[in-house]
């Protein structure tokens, strides 16, 4: 049998934290077989960087190499070693492909570089980048190696990127998260380019991401990884079908089902450990969180254990596949509100064109091709589609933050262009919006209570106390404790930060939210409390939201009826199972066909259909301007 | 939904404690400090009256020296005046000028780059225009020449100072300004329907105040910069009244025989604006968290 | 290539607009106060005949208005007025003044930009180790130095105190060297006068050193800061992944980047190097628009001053216009539109 191409064997990382060493990788194990593809699977904060950091030889200097081997082609891999192989044998494939080339050099000089880094012969630099570039699907690489970084769109970046990495026919590759910062579609066109090159080269790679659905179609085997441990292995496809350990099993059910029936998401208490609780954590790091657990877990440093056919999980507790805590409840929404009573929102032809600025002066642009929209009390809509799409520019003209150039916005029967200033008060606590940042939403230098409160700061006449008891109830309302109010935004988690901003708008009691992509680049498992909150919300108060997502799956799980939105205008629109499970646009069926399927026995990415390769091609490079 | 205790993932905020807890802080307000109170003490410290002269005792070398006397810690002037006295009482024109011209700078400066970083259209594109024609000038030419409109003077010499600088203040706190101005909680604040006004104070001035006051201190450097060289050229200070800058111009003229005479003030100038700059920069790293995100762990 | 010349053509042309502003700024901030400038200017014995001189030399009869408007049309034509003080014409004055004085400039942008990059490099390599903290201390106290007390401190040690190098003038007074250009480091070559060329020299290095000395803090700060968010970059890392060993990924990518808010800062701060030539030259007794500058002040000489400062704001202007061009050559963001 031929030596695994990478093999990590007990890999420990350690860190000194407060005087004790703290375990950043604990015991990894895993290997990587030629011509086959590894999914580190995880959250942020689970350590898969980390490994990449290993295999690459430039750990940054606080922290230790303090267990374990590892084997590249059979052979121990020293840091010294691994730095000599960078590019040639073993090649990386970067995260945000945009600000992985330097801005002030063109794709030639950049490539030709790593041509001399390869020992190639001068003469051969250039028909040997356009045959790269050309293998990855660059419809013209001799323009390509021409342009600077920011004449390329994500998608394009992330090719020329992979032509770097193959260059050498490296032995391995470690592509760390490479679609996470690109579009849906671009991600599926990216995926299924990567399985392509890697098989014609024959080339092991290492694929490091958060999508355990992706992970399972595109890889071969998969490792799970929480908080630093290697929490189970397998081929892909067991791992998604039957996850063993309760957490790829919560990672799994926290993505809402796109086909199927519909399950309430269980949401996992807490967070995944830090550095600092890490270093209490002497047992198994789940522990806490683990609805399974037992007295021996928090004790016990769980070790992975074969359960059959090359899968192995690391647990001493009572997982198991048919574990009686992993049934589900049905989920179901309400049904839609009545068409008839009065519309709390609404928008009549409404359009927004721009005047072009700098070197397009002249030029119309138009963001929003006029719409019109209804959505009445207690109603769940999605607003999908891409970035470009228009979706951000239609959340601010329902909220009011900018106004249209075509059409008008009535809330509650009132126009807002014509509301006095009492109407756009009461306007103001009928709709309000979310946004999606919530670094940016929140004021660094307020505190929580401040921030949740800020609404009655208006209000002269309240004394502190009664805003401070108004705080302590919104808190509350949102799932955090009450001691969260003297903290500052800082010391909150993305969650946190996020439940602190709902908070903040409920406190003027709205009976519209508009949820501007309020859970994307959360972790999984903290978007499905977030959008339990909402729909919590929506039951117990009445409160219609309104949620801008490229999530589809998010959306299904949400929203009763759907918006499909493409260059600003929409596509399709309907009942939410319906347009999902029929579309009938095609931008909608390609939208479907980019996200990994639930089914892990089903093809993904989907084969490429020439017309719809054409319509995503060119759409691209729409995106780009 | 159950409660969830909340993740301490930051440093709990301190104080007055944190922020000298940074060396630079220590050392350079420590050192302000220590100028503050050798200019409001001067004439509890100073040996002599600086502008005594003593003709039989001109260009004495400091006491520590073969010909120097007790009586004169630093040695005499061409006219016999103490070193060490004209350099505490020059201490005084320094301080005040730091102070004053900081202050107005400050005002201005800020004002204006708020009103022009909200608010936009054609209040900004006036004063930035009038700033770029501003920056066109060399400051030292620049307030020289507002010396020969305005008429000597230390009261001018702050007003100038104050007219040409203010440029500093307004440039970054209006970059500033319009970042903040983008940042959603601007826009989530005008949604509650906080005015304008509101808006600016309570929003987006809080988050500038830590720049503002390292700029502040940063001012007061360039401040008595400013006036020693406005003052070396003859054009602040009355004759009677002591400025380092006068006397760096008297020492030059008995640069063979008497070279510290010139030692005495550019120490002091180098000491005060030194205290002042590693203040700005300890602020600078302190009170702002992306700094200190990068420079901490 | 016709967008490039409408470019430079509208360029140019904000250039001119701005120098015009500039010279109705000058003008106006000379005349803030409405006293009598005749009684600062001159002397008391002066006589009818100057006071006539100077009336017309300033138009004082008319208001400030058709001052500026006559001032403006003489200078239009090449007129910028006669100096009181020296009774030559000011365009004379400047023309003498001007290239010592961009020489010493241009010497000292030299040394500085010789000891910064390499210092800014240092500092950056310096970071969270030990040496930090030393290094850091020493950038603010050198920040702390204005250049005329750099200028002081190298006449007392390097002039007086251990007698190497020469602290008076341009020249030794026993050359004699013919103006060609006005550049005595290129007039002493061209003539073939290479001991000349040695003592220019030699005048030159400490005036030059202590400009260079107050401008090098600057940039090695906003360079040590530029590389520090450079090595943060994606860009960096990748290239490093690639393979690249750390003195490439050092120069062609870090400090390729790095240099562009160097540069702008460094034509930001110009102005400042410019301002520093006043003190410089009285203090070195340099013949420059410095000096010249510090006499007129001091004389109250309306026209020298409107015509030095005038000077120097081109001169802000033409630095500003070549950083602007250098950027859009470095910079390809900027090229495309």
């Amino acid at each position: 049998m031929m030596p695994a191409v990478l093999e990590f064997k007990n890999v420990s990382v350690s860190v000194k934290v407060g005087g004790a060493d703290v375990a950043l990788l604990r015991n990894v194990t895993f290997d990587v077989g030629k011509g086959r593809i590894l999914g580190l699977v995880g959250e942020s904060g689970a350590g898969k960087s980390m490994v990449g950091r290993v295999i690459s030889g430039l750990l940054p200097d606080n922290l230790r190499f303090s267990a374990g081997h590892v084997y590249f082609q059979g052979g121990e891999l020293t840091g010294r070693k691994a730095r000599a192989l960078l590019g040639r044998r073993i090649a990386f494939i970067p995260q945000e492909p945009l600000s992985a080339l330097n801005p002030v050099l063109t794709v030639r000089q950049q490539m030709f570089e790593h041509m001399k880094h390869l020992g190639l012969p001068r003469k051969q630099w250039e028909p040997y980048c356009l045959e790269r570039l050309a293998e990855v699907g660059l419809p013209d690489p001799a323009d390509m190696l021409g342009r600077y970084a920011h004449q390329l769109s994500g998608g394009q970046c992330q090719r020329v990127l992979i032509a770097m990495a193959f260059s050498g026919d490296p032995e391995l590759i470690v592509a760390d998260e490479p679609t996470t910062a690109l579009d849906v579609v671009t991600q599926a066109q990216i995926v299924r380019l990567l399985r392509q090159v890697q098989r014609k080269h024959g080339t092991a790679v290492i694929l490091i991401t958060h999508d355990l659905r992706m992970a399972a179609h595109v890889c071969d085997e998969v490792a799970v990884l929480y908080a630093g441990d290697v929490v189970e292995r397998g081929s892909a496809r067991r791992v998604l079908e039957a996850p063993w350990h309760p957490y790829s099993w919560s990672l799994k059910m926290a993505t809402p089902n796109l086909t199927g029936p519909q399950y309430v998401l269980p949401a996992l208490a807490d967070l995944m450990p830090g550095l600092k609780q890490i270093a209490e954590l002497p047992g198994c790091r789940f522990a806490r969180r683990c609805p399974t657990r037992n007295a021996e877990c928090e004790n016990h440093v769980p070790v992975l254990e074969s359960v059959g056919q090359g899968h192995y999980v690391a647990c001493a507790g009572q997982c198991r596949a048919d574990s009686a805590s992993r049934k589900t409840e049905p989920h179901a929404l309400p049904p839609a509100a009545h068409p008839g009573g009065r519309p709390l929102l609404e928008l009549r032809d409404v359009g927004m064109t721009y005047q072009g600025r700098g070197g397009r002066k002249g030029q119309l642009f138009h963001a929003l091709k006029p719409l019109s929209l209804s959505i009445g009390p207690g109603e769940l809509l999605g607003v999908v589609g891409e970035s470009g799409s228009g979706k951000s520019t239609l959340a601010r003209l329902m909220v009011g933050l900018m106004a249209p150039t075509a059409g008008t916005v009535h809330v509650d029967g009132v126009a807002r262009a014509q509301a006095s200033a009492r109407q756009a008060a009461q306007m103001r606590e009928t709709v309000q919006m979310v946004f999606q940042d919530p670094d940016s939403a929140l004021n660094p230098r307020r505190t929580v209570e401040g921030l949740v409160a800020q609404a009655l700061e208006l209000r002269s006449d309240m004394a502190a106390s009664e805003r401070r008891q108004i705080a302590e109830r919104l808190i509350k309302q949102v799932g955090m404790a009450v001691d969260a109010l003297q903290r500052f935004p800082s010391q909150l988690s993305g969650g946190q930060k996020q439940r602190v901003n709902i908070a903040r708008v409920l406190c003027v009691t709205p009976r519209l939210l508009v949820a501007d992509e309020i859970v994307s680049g959360l972790d999984v498992s903290v978007q499905a409390l977030i959008m339990n909150l909402l729909l919590q919300l929506n039951r117990e108060l009445g409160i219609a939201v309104v949620l801008i997502s490229h999530d589809l799956s998010v959306v299904r799980y949400l929203c009763q009826r759907v918006l499909v939105m493409r260059h600003g205008e929409v596509v399709e629109q309907g009942p939410t199972d319906q347009v999902f499970g029929n579309p009938a646009h095609p931008y909608t069926r390609l939208l479907l066909e980019s996200v990994p399927s639930d089914d892990a026995g089903a093809a993904w990415p989907p084969t490429e259909h020439d017309q719809d390769s054409v319509r995503a091609g060119s759409a691209e490079l729409e995106f780009q301007s | 939904m159950s409660s969830i205790s909340v993740n301490q993932q930051a440093r709990p905020r301190g104080g007055m404690a944190r922020i000298f807890s940074h060396p630079k802080v220590a050392v350079g307000g420590a050192m302000v400090l220590l100028f503050i109170c050798v200019a409001v003490f001067a004439p509890w410290l100073a040996p002599n009256d600086p502008n005594a002269q003593d003709l039989l005792a001109t260009l004495l070398p400091p006491a520590w020296a073969a010909d120097g006397m007790a009586q004169y810690p630093l040695g005499t002037d061409s006219l016999g005046r103490c070193v060490l006295s004209r350099l505490i009482y020059g201490s005084r024109i320094a301080l005040i000028v730091a102070v004053a011209a900081a202050t107005g700078t400050m005002l201005l400066g800020t004002t204006l780059a708020i009103l022009a970083g909200y608010l936009r259209g054609g209040f900004d594109r006036a004063t930035s225009f009038i700033v770029v024609l501003w920056m066109a000038f060399p400051p030292v030419v620049f307030s020289m020449m507002l010396m020969v409109g305005l008429g000597t003077g230390v009261r001018n010499v702050i007003l100038a100072v104050i007219l040409v600088d203010w440029t500093r203040f307004y440039r970054v706190v209006r970059a500033e300004v319009i970042v903040a101005r983008q940042r959603e909680y601007v826009q989530a604040a005008r949604l509650l329907g906080f005015s304008h006004l509101r808006v600016m104070l309570r929003e987006v001035l809080p988050g500038v105040a830590p720049l503002i006051i390292t700029l502040f201190s940063l001012q007061m450097g360039v401040a008595i910069i400013v006036e020693a060289i406005l003052s070396f050229v003859g054009l602040s200070v009355p004759s009677n009244v002591v400025a380092w800058g006068v006397m760096l111009a008297d020492g030059r003229d008995q640069i063979y025989q008497a070279g510290w005479n010139l030692l005495a003030p550019v120490c002091g100038i180098v000491f005060a604006v030194l205290a002042f700059n590693l203040l700005s920069d300890g602020l600078r790293v302190v009170l702002d968290p992306r700094l200190r995100k990068r420079g901490g762990e | 290539m016709a967008s490039y010349a409408a470019l430079l053509g509208r360029k140019l042309g904000t250039v001119f607009l701005t120098a015009l502003l500039l010279s109705i700024v000058v003008f106006i901030v000379l005349r803030i106060i409405p006293s009598d400038p005749l009684a600062m200017m001159l002397p008391p014995s002066a006589t009818q005949a100057d006071i006539d001189f100077i009336r017309k030399e300033l138009g004082l009869d008319g208001s400030i208005f058709q001052q500026y408007l006559v001032w403006l049309g003489n200078a239009l034509q090449g007129d910028l007025g006669a100096s009181i003080y020296f009774r030559t014409p000011v365009l004379e004055l400047l023309k003498t003044a001007l290239p010592p004085t961009l020489e010493l400039v241009l010497v000292s942008l030299v040394m500085a930009l010789a000891i910064s990059i390499p210092g800014g490099v240092l500092l950056y390599k310096l970071e969270r180790r030990k040496g930090e903290m030393v290094a850091d201390f020493a950038l603010v106290f050198l920040l702390s130095v204005p250049s005329f007390l750099w200028g002081i401190i190298l006449i007392i040690v390097l002039g007086v105190v251990y007698p190497i190098l020469p602290f008076m003038g341009r020249i030794d007074p026993s050359f004699s060297v013919d103006t060609i250009t006005g550049f005595l480091l290129i007039d002493t070559l061209l003539q073939g006068q290479w001991r000349a060329w040695f003592d220019a020299f030699q005048h030159l290095i400490l005036p030059a050193l202590a400009l260079a000395l107050s401008f090098s803090p600057i940039i090695v700060r906003v360079l040590r800061s530029s590389l520090l968010d450079t090595a943060a970059a994606q860009y960096v890392n990748v290239a490093r992944l690639r393979g690249q060993s750390e003195w490439r990924v050092l120069v062609h990518h870090m400090l390729k980047n790095a240099a562009l808010p160097t540069l702008t800062l460094i034509g930001v701060q110009f102005g400042f190097l410019f301002g520093g030539t006043l003190l410089i030259e009285l203090i070195f007794s340099f013949p420059g628009i410095g000096n010249l500058m510090v006499q007129a002040i001091k004389n109250f000489d309306l026209p020298l001053i409107q015509g030095v400062a005038l000077v120097f704001c081109l001169m802000v202007l033409v630095v500003n216009f070549c950083v602007d061009g250098l950027y859009a050559v470095l910079d390809p963001r900027l090229r495309t539109a």
